[in-house]
């Protein structure tokens, strides 16, 4: 058996969404050793281990500990992909999984594109004739997939930003391949200097593009929707009543809730973290001061805040303070316990969107959840370009390409050569993103900069 | 008579395709129009440059001949990008013109198992898709195995001066239009490239004083192999006297040949064919093979040694346009056969014509013009850097506002030439035809320019053609090993729709395709082929384990404190000035050491790339495939695919318009194709697990 492929790959296996465990599946011959490198056990480390045996240890990045972990060893040819194959089964559900995945990474791993897995596996002969049909059709619809949303992408402002980016890296490697390519009377003489300043300037694009991965997390995680309110205006019912479950613990005492508490759901395909939280109010208890102090913090940091306020009283000056200081544009202000008054008063606020609930019943909460999935719809265009784990992978790389390339390139003309190879790779990896190619380009480049030949 | 293998045209691929042939034992003919004008430079008379070195440093090291009759015949030596590092250093030698085709055209007429004919071809003769022999002008059939065109780019060629178009194939040779058509119905895609020459002026009529002159190196830089090793004898302090010479050759080994240029040819040309007839013909009991391939010999005849080999070096000068030559050009551009609109075809971007670099860059206040003698006999000289395709008037004005040619008489008129090309997307990675069995095509005729890029071709496809009515497996460089297989690959993966220059850019590991290293990462080829003498072969092998010693040597041995390899890292250090050096290293090897201490890194680097790759370049594509049948691909996929037919998963990326996805479905087919086994336990498995990914 040819084993076609030489670098390995790692993805999260399991389905996005709330789950107990997180499966991360590496596959490729650096497996191993990956798993080596990142898995603290007793015993034998990974690769010393049988195939077709699992281990308990725990996921380390450095020295910092990152989940508890199950590891299964799967040894060539006797894995799905006929390849090494380990999985690292996290018990921190999807964030702790997210963390593994970056961990792997940062140590050799690179991410799977969309069935990878499944292509190394026919590839390397795992899969049966009929199968591989039937695969082939699998990744055309996948392909096709991606080519649509690669074409959204080109629409977009990530694009525009990439192909930016893309361009100006370009230029700098025309002007640098063309000082290896012909002789020093047929360039201008400021070719190079001019170089290292749009290498400078394409390092901070890239720098301010990698920067927008932590806002992605609206696209990754899910927006953090927080419910708060005076006590006992009814936060702690809609919450279980939205999860469809009881998760908090709900009485008639005001301040019940004393801590936030946290779960994910998914509504209408859009994922979110429902955050509940203590009622905002003075209090002489320290455990509940401390619960307020968190919501207060969970209110700053959320993406949209469900406000609620009791409609069978009147409200409260404190209330309204509150609500005063929350944006209207991720605020909804939620009349709750509406089932309980005959006419539904007069909101205190116009500026804000408001929904009526009653959390007594599954009906109740309806006009909540449209709500919701109505704000977040729109919210899920992020204010601006944002890239995904593939993308902050690959610029990292490119990233460290150009560093290293500007060096040798100030530090001795003799290492040109290794810095233009360098460069080639930075734009292998940012043609990895946009679809383009650096040798198609780079001749059009050349000539279209310079007046070259004799 | 019946040839192996007929060489259609003596250009610098024709040659370089004949002379590899016979040297591998084929009985070769050469048939060309003009034998006289064998490896005739009808632009530039300049061997190398930055690619295009590295180029004849490969040929050298494989066998071919044009390292050898540049250094024989060159006037002028320089090396290039020396501050840049070894990957992109480049040797450029102006040759004398007329010495260069003769020494070629002795060489030709003196090499066994190779036959000149002077002729026409019109036509090849196919038999169930394979070639059977050439068609002469008069109808004569000549059989033979295979068949190499080089036709360059005389296929219906046209020259263009001005207003005024005549039939041509360039540097006074006729065109060969019927030919050209009959590729054409013979179901080959051809299309129009152009390009250009200068006009050539009296070297008496030019004020050399108003010019920056441009001596050459010394000592000079050579390209061969052959030519280094006898170079230590040119550079004693007083000629070298016979016995001088007689005790530093191996004389005793040398065996007198009796003539077998006659005989050869005595009654064994066809009928109506003339047989050799090189005027430049030389002295029957020379034994070139001999002289050539074994370095050791006691004299050297003058046809295949004109001069001591970089002695006497000429100079170059450097002047420039002006923003008078650039009015006369603009308000003549109506005239010029490019902007009148007499030419169609394509031209070369980075060797534009004058006229081209006013218009594309206006801004650009001057141009260089260098002027490169032509040769030691000839009052021709080469204004490099205004070729053009301006009516007569125009550039005698043009050429007259540049300082320091006021006075310059034009004694030939530049002109612009177009030709057709054959898409070279139709031929294999040997340069075979992918419909003809047996049909080699080489050269510009594939759509590249420059002599260097026709000869590695020419070489490529002459040993091709032998091996293949050997019965050998094929001879293919990998883009990791040679620009030749740079060259090739990009030909025929990607074709070309201007005519095709190498650049080093094109190499995707430069680093370990460097000019100083050709004859070791390719010494296995060498072998194999078995052209290069076997001396420079064992010589080769003796400096590779000289090398690894050395290199050894130094990583172990301390002075002062660190190793001679840390030493020998600094900046600006060399090999010779190292302490604790070894004083009677051969030069070869020290310069292979030098650069593996300071680039050992970068090298490792570059390997691992390649070995990445690797992966995919070694996965072959069965023949066979009926890429239209499969649906999963797309439709342009499917018909890039079916055209170019492509021979790994590796070349399948690097056609132009093909995706990764198009690969993922091309893995499917190949996989499936390479796996004819599986063990039911297998499939049980594998639907158990289903499609997850």
């Amino acid at each position: 058996m040819t084993t076609v492929f030489k670098d390995t790959i790692a993805a999260i296996s399991t389905a996005p969404g709330p789950a107990g465990i997180a499966i991360l599946r590496l596959s490729g011959p650096d497996s191993l050793a990956i798993a080596d490198s990142v898995v603290r056990c007793s015993g034998p480390p990974p690769s010393q281990r049988a195939g077709g045996t699992f281990l308990h240890g725990r996921v380390v990045h450095g020295e910092e500990e990152i989940d508890e972990a199950v590891v299964l060893i799967f040894r060539a040819p006797h894995s799905y992909t006929r390849e090494d194959v380990v999985e690292i089964q996290g018990h921190g559900g999807q964030a702790a999984a997210q963390r593994i995945l970056q961990t792997v990474l940062a140590v050799g791993a690179r991410p799977a594109d969309p069935g990878e897995f499944t292509r190394r596996a026919f590839l390397n002969g795992r899969i049966d004739l009929v199968q591989a049909e039937a695969v082939a059709d699998l990744i055309r619809a996948r392909s096709d997939r991606a080519a649509a949303a690669a074409v959204e992408q080109l629409e977009g402002r990530l694009s525009t930003q990439l192909n930016a980016l893309y361009d100006h890296l370009m230029a700098a490697v025309a002007d640098l391949e063309a000082s290896l390519d012909f002789e020093e009377g047929e360039l201008p003489p400021s070719v190079l200097t001019q170089t290292d300043a749009q290498l400078a300037a394409a390092e901070e694009e890239i720098q301010l593009l990698l920067a927008t991965w932590q806002e992605g997390h609206l696209l990754r995680d899910g927006a953090r929707v927080v419910i708060a309110g005076q006590p006992n205006v009814g936060k702690s019912t809609l919450m279980n009543r939205l999860l469809g479950r009881d998760r908090s613990i709900v009485t008639h005492l005001p301040g019940t809730t004393r801590d936030t508490i946290e779960e994910s759901l998914i509504l209408g395909g859009i994922p979110m973290r429902l955050i509940d939280t203590a009622g905002l109010r003075d209090t002489s208890c320290l455990v509940e001061q401390q619960g307020v102090t968190r919501a207060s913090i969970s209110i700053d940091q959320a993406d949209l805040v469900l406000y609620l306020i009791d409609a069978s009283q009147p409200v409260s000056v404190e209330a309204h303070t509150t609500l005063s200081r929350l944006a209207p544009k991720t605020t909804l202000l939620v009349q709750s316990k509406v089932d309980l008054v005959k006419e539904i008063p007069e909101p205190p606020d116009h500026r804000y969107e408001i929904v009526t609930c009653s959390a007594s019943s599954e009906d109740g909460v309806k006009s909540v959840r449209d709500a919701l999935f109505a704000r977040l719809g729109q919210m899920d265009t992020p204010p601006h370009a944002v890239i995904s784990e593939r993308h902050r992978t690959l610029l990292q790389l490119a990233q460290a390409c150009m560093v290293e390339a500007r060096q040798l390139a100030s530090e001795d003309e003799a290492l040109l050569v290794p810095a233009a190879d360098l460069l080639r790779s930075a734009l292998d990896h940012l043609g990895s993103i946009t679809g383009r190619t650096y040798t198609s380009e780079l001749l059009d480049a050349i000539f279209s900069r310079f007046c070259i030949g004799k | 008579m019946n040839y192996d293998i007929i060489i259609v045209g003596a250009g610098h691929a024709g040659c370089e395709a004949a002379l590899a042939a016979a040297r591998m034992g084929m009985q070769t003919a050469l048939i060309t129009m003009q034998p006289d004008k064998a490896a005739n430079m009808p632009c530039n008379p300049s061997i190398g440059g930055i690619a295009k070195s590295h180029l004849v440093f490969e040929l050298d090291a494989l066998g071919g001949e044009m390292a050898r009759n540049t250094d024989m015949t060159g006037i002028q030596f320089r090396v290039l990008n020396t501050r840049k590092g070894p990957a992109v250093q480049a040797n450029r030698a102006q040759c004398d013109k007329q010495a260069y085709n003769s020494r070629m055209c002795a060489v030709l007429a003196n090499t066994r198992h190779l036959e000149i004919i002077k002729g026409n071809v019109v036509d090849i003769d196919i038999q169930d898709s394979a070639v059977t022999a050439v068609i002469m002008k008069d109808g004569q059939h000549i059989p033979a195995k295979s068949v190499v065109i080089c036709a360059g780019t005389s296929l219906r060629g046209s020259i263009h001066i001005g207003e005024e178009t005549t039939p041509g194939g360039g540097g006074d040779l006729p065109a060969a239009n019927q030919l050209g058509l009959n590729l054409h119905s013979r179901g080959f895609r051809t299309a129009r490239l152009k390009t250009g020459t200068p006009p050539r002026l009296h070297k008496d009529s030019i004020d050399y004083d108003r010019l920056v002159i441009q001596p050459g190196v010394e000592p000079p830089p050579f390209f061969s192999c052959t030519v280094k090793k006898l170079s230590p004898m040119f550079h004693v302090e007083h000629p070298p006297t016979d016995a001088d010479l007689l005790s530093m050759f191996h004389v005793e080994h040398r065996n007198p040949r009796v003539d077998h240029t006659q005989t050869r040819c005595a009654g064994s040309t066809p009928n109506n064919q003339q047989p050799t007839t090189n005027s430049q013909a030389v002295s029957s009991d020379l034994d070139v093979e001999r002289w050539m391939l074994d370095v050791g010999c006691s004299h050297f005849p003058p046809e295949l040694m004109p001069w001591q080999p970089g002695g006497d070096q000429m100079p170059c000068h450097l002047g420039h346009t002006t923003e008078e030559t650039h009015r006369i050009i603009r308000e003549n551009l109506n005239r010029s056969s490019l902007y009148g609109g007499q030419i169609s075809g394509t031209g070369v971007r980075y060797c534009p014509s004058v006229e081209d670099k006013i218009v594309k860059f206006p801004d650009k206040p001057q141009h260089h013009v260098f002027v490169e003698p032509e040769g030691r006999s000839t009052d021709l000289v080469y204004p490099n850097g205004i070729s053009n395709s301006l009516p007569r008037d125009v550039q005698r004005e043009m050429v007259r506002s540049i300082p320091g040619l006021e006075e310059a008489v034009i004694v030939e008129w530049a002109y612009a030439i177009e030709y057709d090309f054959v898409d070279p997307t139709q031929l294999t990675h040997t340069l075979e035809s992918k419909s003809i069995e047996g049909l080699f095509l080489a050269g510009q005729v594939n759509g590249t320019t420059g002599y260097e890029e026709a000869a590695a071709q020419g070489f490529m496809a002459g040993v091709n053609a032998a091996l293949k009515v050997q019965g050998e497996a094929p001879f293919v460089l990998r883009r990791d090993e040679a620009y030749i297989g740079v060259l090739i690959d990009d030909l025929v993966t990607k074709g070309t729709d201007e005519p095709y220059r190498m650049f080093t850019s094109r190499a995707e590991h430069r680093l370990l395709l460097r000019q100083d290293n050709a004859r070791f990462r390719l010494w296995e080829h060498a072998v194999r082929l078995g052209i290069v003498d076997s001396e420079l072969v064992v010589e080769t092998e003796r400096f590779a384990s000289d090398i690894e010693r050395e290199k050894q040597r130094i990583e172990t041995t301390r002075h002062g404190g660190s190793t001679l390899l840390h030493a020998l890292r600094q900046r600006g250090m060399t090999y010779a000035a190292l302490e604790g050096r070894q004083a009677d290293l051969d030069p070869v090897v020290a310069e292979q050491v030098e650069i593996w201490a300071r680039y050992a890194g970068y090298i490792e680097r570059e390997q691992k790339e390649v070995a990445k790759r690797r992966g995919m370049e070694d996965v072959a594509i069965p023949d066979g495939i009926d890429y239209r049948a499969i649906d999963p691909l797309r439709l342009e996929a499917r018909e890039k695919l079916d055209r170019i037919r492509p021979e790994t998963l590796g070349q399948a990326l690097r056609i132009p318009g093909i995706t990764p996805a198009d690969i993922s479905v091309l893995m499917v087919i190949v996989g499936r194709r390479g796996t004819t086994t599986e063990s039911t336990e297998d499939v049980r498995v594998a639907s158990t697990n289903g499609m997850r990914t």
